[in-house]
């Protein structure tokens, strides 16, 4: 006995052995009473004697119109091309993210000149500088900042992270909060934001940068 | 054309003018024809160092306005017939200077003269402005202190931003003399050491001159120090002028103490 289910409301079954198939509904009675059973065979006076008692509805030997394919496999169907289209839009993004970081990249300024006193430097993104802030002088970064060299002046920091070396008389704001300089001293430092806290991590313990 | 050399230093008292003294005085001794020009408008000193007070009849403001000419303001040195001297202005102010004309003052004292010596006023003000504008190079006196260490910084990066040779896209020769050195001072710490200075002003140093007390005498006497052959200050002064002149004299240490007889007998029973 075979029985198969076509849709919510309409199940299909195949008369072979009326016994079978009168104990199979007389199990299944709740989860059947409502449907409409489309039996293919032969009909036996047994089953509808039964089958008018249980007042299940049926119908005799019916082609039923060709099966859609089931939700169940549209929906995996579905998945799969979510997933692929997911797939692509992260690699979009990563190119995304890639470009913006090469972007980043060439953002950064690089500057060789030593600051002097009176002198200021406003940069918009990352800046790079390979020589002295002397006393008297300011930078204000936007973005990331790292100096090789010993600072004596005023920074003004709102990027990620910045790396420097400052002396005692040296004034350092990091998103507007003064870092005291007896931690920037002596080496070069790693200066970052974590969870609202600012975090400083000696870069290297014995640098020979800015000596 | 002559080398035009301006000397500076943002804040006023260390020694500046002393500096522009001895160093002409020392130029022409060198053999070389030069003159001193005192550009502090309406506060003159220099013709006092150079002991050439009542000699001064016609001052840089008056040559300028073309009122007479430059032989006549011209004041030969009493003490080399190399050096001349050009007096500032007591009666007028900074106020009078402008560039057309000084650029007309300079030349014709570049034609005239092998080196031409700026005295800068102190400070950063449009007279300091005006004596930078048409020089070549530039001597810078600090002393070893941060306040005249902070204000040199300062005048630097105006001499590297509006003076007229670096407009051009040139670079303006800059030359360090650290003055007032103790050695004591620097020994115990107490005092910036040179490579500190050097160190946070990135110019070449031309000389370093110890702490001198014969100076002030001298400068009262009107009777510049490198005349004095024993003062350590006016060998240093020596040193510095041949140097500027091209000689190749080697750097003198001047920060460590010369134990002197007496000390050596303390030491002992120290």
């Amino acid at each position: 006995m075979k029985i198969k289910q076509y849709s919510v409301q309409v199940c299909e079954a195949s008369l072979t052995d009326e016994d079978d198939f009168i104990s199979f509904f007389d199990t299944n009675y709740n989860f059947f009473k409502n449907h409409l059973i489309v039996i293919n065979g032969e009909m036996t006076k047994k089953v509808e004697e039964y089958l008018s008692e249980k007042d299940l509805k049926y119908i005799l030997n019916i082609t039923l119109p060709k099966k859609q394919p089931s939700k169940t496999i549209k929906k995996e169907n579905h998945n799969d091309v979510e997933k692929q289209r997911c797939l692509d839009e992260k690699k979009e993004l990563e190119n995304q993210i890639q470009e913006l970081a090469m972007n980043q990249q060439n953002d950064i300024k690089v500057l060789d000149t030593l600051l002097r006193s009176g002198q200021e430097l406003k940069v918009d993104g990352d800046l790079l500088l390979l020589n002295r802030v002397n006393s008297g002088a300011n930078i204000i970064v936007d973005g990331n900042l790292i100096i090789t060299q010993i600072v004596d002046g005023s920074i003004r920091c709102n990027g990620n992270f910045m790396m420097l070396k400052a002396s005692q008389k040296a004034n350092i704001l990091f998103h507007d909060v003064e870092v005291e300089n007896s931690y920037l001293k002596d080496r070069l430092n790693r200066v970052e934001l974590k969870n609202n806290e600012i975090i400083i991590t000696p870069v290297l313990k014995e640098t020979n940068w800015g000596v | 054309m002559g080398r035009i050399i301006a000397v500076i230093s943002g804040k006023g008292g260390v020694g500046k003018t002393t500096t522009s003294a001895n160093v002409g005085l020392g130029i022409a001794i060198n053999n070389k024809k030069c003159v001193v020009v005192d550009f502090d408008i309406g506060q003159r000193n220099l013709d006092m160092i150079l002991g050439l007070e009542n000699r001064v009849v016609y001052d840089i403001v008056q040559v300028m306005d073309e009122e007479v000419k430059l032989k006549q303001a011209l004041i030969k040195s009493k003490y080399n017939d190399n050096l001349f001297f050009l007096a500032a202005s007591q009666t007028k102010d900074k106020t009078v200077l402008d560039s057309t004309k000084i650029k007309k003052f300079i030349e014709q004292l570049s034609e005239e003269f092998e080196y031409v010596i700026l005295d800068a006023p102190a400070g950063i003000e449009s007279g300091y402005e005006h004596t930078i504008e048409f020089a070549d190079s530039a001597i810078i006196v600090v002393n070893p202190e941060v306040s005249s260490i902070r204000d040199a910084d300062r005048a630097i990066g105006i001499l590297d931003s509006k003076s007229q040779k670096v407009k051009d896209g040139e670079e303006v020769y800059k030359y360090l003399i650290i003055n007032r050195i103790n050695p004591k001072m620097v020994q115990s710490g107490e005092m910036l050491t040179s490579e500190d200075i050097l160190d946070i002003l990135n110019v070449p140093l031309v000389g370093k001159i110890p702490e001198d007390k014969g100076i002030i005498d001298a400068s009262n006497q009107g009777k510049p120090i490198i005349l004095d052959k024993n003062s350590p200050a006016g060998q240093a002064y020596s040193r510095i002028s041949s140097r500027l002149c091209g000689e190749n004299i080697e750097m003198m240490d001047v920060e460590s103490i010369k134990e002197g007889f007496m000390d050596k007998i303390k030491g002992i029973f120290k």
